[in-house]
């Protein structure tokens, strides 16, 4: 997947920004899906479905404690992807750029 | 009986004048006050999002200095990042709407510009009460 898919996929949606910035600031975190959608202030349904993507993207994994299918971030799959972002980025000329 | 008669104005219900009566050294610095609190919400926002490596570039590349210039920013971060850009513009204005009090919310019209404004004049509000 190109560093452009990548930003694709982690920007897709407002929800999954919101998703990314949890995360990234408490790298820590486990939770279960109804969890994650209450710290960002949305319901589970609008949580689901990105929470799905940032899944499949390897960003975040899966695991069950428990009763509970929980959430957290995959710090060295994270740091790769946005490493991919970083050099895409680096790569594209925006206005007034020399 | 008058109900809705009050002497006390919500500030944030009345934007337009209170700026201008700030004396221009004040505006000055409310201007530079507010300029630091966008500049640092911008920062945390696209690092908190995409990582330090990401946020290095964005400012080699000048995004982070332009963030002053609502549209020039807005220009350049959609060459990079184009539908993406409204995601982190939302970021920048949760994040900078919660340090200066304002609600925020995320159903309604977004307006990176507009949204801009409000907390400019909320800010100077704020630093005409202090």
């Amino acid at each position: 997947m190109s560093g452009s898919e990548i930003l694709s996929t982690l920007l897709g949606s407002e929800v999954r920004g919101d998703l990314l910035v949890l995360f990234h600031r408490n790298p820590g975190l486990i939770d279960t899906v109804d969890g994650v959608a209450r710290r960002i202030g949305r319901t589970t349904v609008a949580v689901i479905n990105e929470v799905r993507e940032l899944l499949e993207l390897g960003v975040l994994r899966q695991k069950r404690i428990g009763a509970f299918e929980v959430v957290s971030l995959d710090r060295a799959k994270d740091r790769e992807l946005l490493e991919s972002v970083a050099n895409h980025l680096k790569t594209v000329r925006i206005s007034g750029e020399k | 009986m008058r109900v809705s008669d009050s002497s006390w104005i919500n500030p944030r219900d009345n934007f337009e004048s209170v700026p201008k009566s700030l004396s221009p050294d004040q505006r000055f610095a409310a201007e530079r006050a507010f300029s630091s609190v966008l500049v640092n919400t911008v920062r945390e926002a696209v690092g908190d999002a995409l990582g330090r490596n990401v946020l290095e570039i964005l400012t080699s590349k000048g995004l982070i200095d332009a963030s002053n210039n609502s549209k020039e920013f807005d220009s350049k971060l959609r060459s990079l990042f184009g539908n993406g850009a409204a995601v982190l513009e939302r970021i920048v204005v949760k994040d900078l709407n919660r340090k200066l009090g304002i609600p925020y919310d995320s159903e309604a019209r977004f307006d990176y510009e507009k949204s801009l404004e409000t907390a400019k004049e909320v800010s100077f509000v704020e630093s005409r009460l202090k």
